[in-house]
C-alpha cells in the first residue's frame, strides 16, 4: 500500500497491525488514546523530571533525589499525592469550566502532528486548528478564574485574556510566514518542505524565518502563559492565581493541561520552523525498502521528540534564571515589538519566496 | 469609616476593595492591607499591623538583665546581633563599662558579618518577589557560609544571644579570622555574579527602576533612616554621625559616603543596589579589622544571675540592617531592668507604604515591599 494515499485511520490500523475489517471510528478512538497515553503522559513525566532536576542544577541545588535512582520516579509520586488527596466539594461550576477548558485543550491531540505516518488530521487548515484551540483554552481559563469568585481568580482571569488577546496576532502572522515558505498549512507540506539538517530547516532558510520562528516561539508563550510569562499564575502577588484554588485531581489536571498546551506548542513550533520530523533521505527509503513502516514511525517521533524537548528545555532553562515581567509589559511587548517584527518579518518572507521561485 | 467606605463602593462600579493578609505572599511579615484597586492599579491603600505584637519590651522588664539579651535576640530575628549590640551598649553607659579592646572588635566582626548576612537575606526576597528564583538559591547558598560562622564563633546560627555586659560570652578560636577572609573572598566573588546574573537584567530593571521613589522629602516626614534613606540621597548612617565599637578609627570611605548615596534614583532598584554596595563595603571593613584584633580579655567579669545594674538610664543607638536602631534603658539598681524600650527603623518606612502604592500596579505591591526591606517584628515589638 501507499502511504501518501491512505486515510489516517486505515493507515493507523495498519501501523497497529489491526485486523482490515476494524471500524474507522473505533482506529481513530484508540490512535487518540495510545497518542495520549504513549506520547503524551510520558512526556510531560519525562519533562517534569528534567525540569526539576536541570532546575536544581542552574540553581546550585540537589533536587529531587529520594524516589528511585536519581529521583526518577518523583513526578510519579508528586501525581499519585494529588490523587489521593481529599478534594473539598465547591459546587459545579469550577468543574464544569476546568472540564470544558480541558476539553478544548485535548482536542488538538487530534491535530498532533507526530510523524509522516501518524498525522491525524493533515489538512489546508491542519496548522491553525491548535491556534484556535489556544484561544479557546484562553477562553475556558478566563471563565475558569471567573467563576472561582475569588481576587486571585479574577486577575488571574482578566491577565490570561489581556495575554492571549496580545499574542493571537503575532503568533497567527508567524503561521503565515512559515506557511508563505513552503506554499500552504498542512504538517505533510511542512514536512516536505524541510530537510534532516538545520540548513535545511524553515527556520534558518532566511533571516525573515528565524524572526518568525523567535516570535512564534515567545507569543505561543504568552498565549499560554507560560513561564517567564505566566503572570496569570503568579505567586508573589496572586498567590498562583487560578491555580490557587485547586488541589489534588484539579490541580493535577490543571497542571498537566498547562503542561500539554506547552508540549503542544513547542511539536508545532518544531513541525513549522525546525525540521519537522524529517530523518536523513537515505535512511527513509532503506526503511520504505524493507516495508519497515513501525520502525520509520518510531524513529521519527523520536528524533522530532527530541527536538520539542530541547526547545522546551531551553525555555525552562530561561525562565528559571530570569524575573518574571509584569503582564502590562508583557503585553506591551506583544503589540509594540511582536507585531510589528511578524508582519516584517511576514512581508519579508514573502518578497523572498517570490524571488527564489522567480529565480 | 471602613464600612461607610465599603457601603459607598457598592454603589459605583469602577473601584474594588481587596483585603489582603494577615498571611499573604505579597506581605513582608504577618500585617493587613486594604487596597482600593481601579482594574490592576491600586488607588489607595490602608496598613493595619499588630499581628506579631509579643510584648517583647514589657517582657523585658520581667526577667533579669541577662535574659534580656536574650530577648533582644527576638526584637527582630534577622537583625538579631544590633538589638543586643544596642542594649548591651546602653548598659555599660550606665554601668560606667570599660568594655575591653578585643571584645569591642568581636562585637565589630559580628555586627559587620550581620549586615552581609542580613543584606544577602534582602536579595532573597526582592528575587523572590520578581520571581528570580535562581537568584533566590544562590544568595541563601552564600548566606549559609555566613551563617558558618556565626556558628563557629558563637554556637548558633541565627539568634546567637552571644553578648554580655562588659564583654562577649566567648573569644575566638584560632583560625576563624582566616575563615573570615576567606568568606569575604567568596561573597565578593558572588557580589559580581549577582550583578551579572540579576542585577542589571534587563527583566528585573523594567520591574523596578522608576517604581517606589522615595524622595528626601518623604525621607524627611517620616524619619527613614539606613540604607533606605541612602538610596534616596540622604546621608544618614549611625556609624559615621555617632561611631560606636571604633568605627571611626576606620577609614572614612568605608562607610557609606556621599558621592555613593548623590547617585541613587531613589527607586525600588538603586534601594536594591546600595545593599550589595553595602555588602561590599562591609567586606572592606571585615577586612580592614580583621589585622589589627588586638590581644586581651573578652570580657571585663563574669555575668552572674544577680547581676544589678546601677541606678541611672541611657539611650544607645546603632546602625542596623534596616536603619537606626535606638534603645532607651532605665535601671532602678535592681536585678531587673526598670524600662526598656526600641525606637526600631522600620517603623518609619512602613509609614510611607500608602504614598507609595498610589498608582503602581497589584503585580508591583510585593516588589515595592520587599525593596523596603520592612520587619514586621520589630514594627509591632
Amino acid at each position: 500500500m501507499n502511504p501518501a494515499e491512505s486515510s489516517w485511520p486505515i493507515l493507523f490500523g495498519h501501523l497497529l497491525e489491526l485486523p482490515v475489517s476494524t471500524p474507522p471510528w473505533l482506529v481513530a478512538s484508540l490512535g487518540l488514546i495510545l497518542i495520549y497515553l504513549v506520547v503524551i503522559l510520558p512526556s510531560s513525566v519525562l519533562i517534569a523530571y528534567l525540569d526539576r532536576k536541570l532546575g536544581a542544577d542552574f540553581q546550585a541545588r540537589v533536587g529531587p533525589n529520594r524516589s528511585g535512582p536519581a529521583g526518577i520516579f518523583q513526578p510519579v509520586a508528586d501525581f499519585l499525592k494529588l490523587l489521593q488527596k481529599d478534594a473539598v466539594r465547591r459546587g459545579n461550576k469550577e468543574k464544569i469550566w476546568l472540564a470544558l477548558q480541558s476539553m478544548a485543550l485535548y482536542s488538538t491531540v487530534a491535530v498532533l502532528p507526530l510523524g509522516s505516518l501518524c498525522l491525524l488530521v493533515d489538512t489546508d487548515m491542519s496548522s491553525f486548528l491548535p491556534f484556535w484551540a489556544a484561544l479557546l483554552v484562553a477562553l475556558g481559563t478566563l471563565f475558569l478564574g471567573f467563576s472561582q469568585k475569588t481576587a486571585a481568580g479574577w486577575l488571574g482571569g482578566v491577565r490570561v485574556a489581556a495575554q492571549a488577546m496580545a499574542a493571537a496576532f503575532p503568533a497567527l502572522v508567524s503561521i503565515l510566514c512559515a506557511g508563505v515558505k513552503v506554499g500552504g498549512f498542512r504538517w505533510s507540506l511542512f514536512a516536505k518542505a524541510q530537510g534532516a539538517i538545520p540548513f535545511f530547516w524553515t527556520a534558518f532558510s532566511n533571516p525573515f524565518q528565524f524572526v518568525a520562528f523567535v516570535v512564534f516561539v515567545i507569543s505561543g508563550l504568552i498565549l499560554l502563559g507560560i513561564p517567564p510569562m505566566d503572570a496569570p499564575l503568579s505567586n508573589p502577588d496572586l498567590q498562583g492565581g487560578i491555580s490557587s484554588r485547586f488541589f489534588g485531581r484539579n490541580l493535577g489536571l490543571f497542571q498537566l493541561g498547562r503542561f500539554y498546551s506547552f508540549f503542544l506548542w513547542s511539536v508545532i513550533a518544531v513541525v513549522l520552523f525546525l525540521g519537522a520530523w524529517i530523518l536523513p533521505e537515505s535512511l527513509v527509503n532503506a526503511l520504505n525498502e524493507s516495508q519497515n513502516f513501525q520502525a520509520l514511525q518510531i524513529l521519527e517521533l523520536l528524533w522530532l521528540l527530541g527536538k520539542t524537548f530541547g526547545l522546551m528545555i531551553l525555555v525552562i532553562w530561561v525562565a528559571r534564571v530570569n524575573p518574571r515581567s509584569r503582564v502590562d509589559q508583557i503585553t506591551d511587548f506583544a503589540w509594540k515589538i511582536l507585531s510589528p517584527s511578524a508582519i516584517g518579518a511576514l512581508v519579508g518572507a514573502s518578497l523572498w519566496a517570490a524571488w527564489s521561485a522567480s529565480g | 469609616m471602613i464600612t461607610e467606605r465599603l457601603t459607598s463602593e457598592r454603589l459605583s462600579t469602577d473601584l474594588t476593595s481587596w483585603e489582603i493578609g494577615p498571611y499573604y505572599d505579597a506581605l513582608p511579615g504577618p500585617m493587613k492591607m486594604r487596597l482600593l484597586l481601579d482594574g490592576e492599579i491600586i488607588v489607595s491603600g490602608e496598613i493595619e499591623t499588630g499581628f506579631v505584637h509579643r510584648g517583647l519590651e514589657k517582657a523585658m522588664e520581667l526577667q533579669n538583665w541577662q535574659v534580656a539579651v536574650a530577648y533582644a535576640d527576638r526584637l527582630d530575628p534577622e537583625n538579631a546581633f544590633f538589638a543586643e549590640l544596642a542594649l548591651c551598649m546602653a548598659v555599660e553607659e550606665i554601668s560606667q563599662f570599660e568594655t575591653p579592646a578585643r571584645a569591642l572588635n568581636i562585637r565589630l566582626i559580628l555586627s559587620e558579618l550581620s549586615r552581609v548576612c542580613t543584606h544577602l537575606g534582602y536579595v532573597v526576597k526582592v528575587a523572590k518577589a520578581v520571581n528570580a528564583e535562581t537568584m533566590v538559591h544562590y544568595a541563601l547558598r552564600d548566606r549559609e557560609r555566613v551563617l558558618d560562622l556565626f556558628e563557629l564563633l558563637t554556637g548558633a546560627r541565627y539568634s546567637i544571644n552571644f553578648l554580655r555586659y562588659g564583654g562577649v560570652k566567648l573569644d575566638m578560636t584560632a583560625g576563624f579570622l582566616e575563615r573570615v577572609l576567606e568568606t569575604c573572598d567568596l561573597i565578593r566573588i558572588r557580589l559580581k555574579e549577582y550583578n551579572d546574573l540579576f542585577t542589571y537584567n534587563h527583566a528585573f530593571l523594567k520591574r523596578t527602576r522608576g517604581m517606589g521613589v522615595l524622595s528626601s522629602e518623604l525621607i524627611k516626614k517620616y524619619g527613614i533612616t539606613g540604607p533606605n534613606a541612602r538610596a534616596s540621597g540622604v546621608l544618614s548612617d549611625t556609624r559615621k554621625e555617632h561611631p560606636y565599637l571604633g568605627y571611626e578609627k576606620l577609614n572614612h570611605h568605608l562607610i557609606s559616603t556621599s558621592e555613593q548615596s548623590s547617585h541613587q534614583s531613589a527607586d525600588c532598584h538603586s534601594r536594591f543596589v546600595i545593599r550589595l554596595n553595602e555588602i561590599s563595603q562591609s567586606l572592606e571593613i571585615l577586612r580592614a579589622i580583621s589585622d589589627a584584633v588586638p590581644p586581651g580579655e573578652f570580657e571585663l567579669m563574669k555575668v552572674e544571675k544577680d547581676f544589678a545594674v546601677p541606678s541611672g538610664e541611657a539611650f544607645a543607638r546603632v546602625e542596623s540592617g534596616r536603619g537606626r536602631l535606638g534603645i532607651y534603658v532605665v535601671a532602678d539598681g535592681s536585678a531587673r531592668p526598670s524600662r526598656i524600650q526600641f525606637s526600631t527603623p522600620s517603623p518609619a518606612s512602613l509609614l510611607a507604604v500608602p504614598e507609595l502604592i498610589v498608582g503602581i500596579r497589584v503585580e508591583d505591591l510585593p516588589v515595592l515591599l520587599a525593596s523596603l526591606d520592612l520587619g514586621l517584628a520589630e514594627i509591632d515589638k
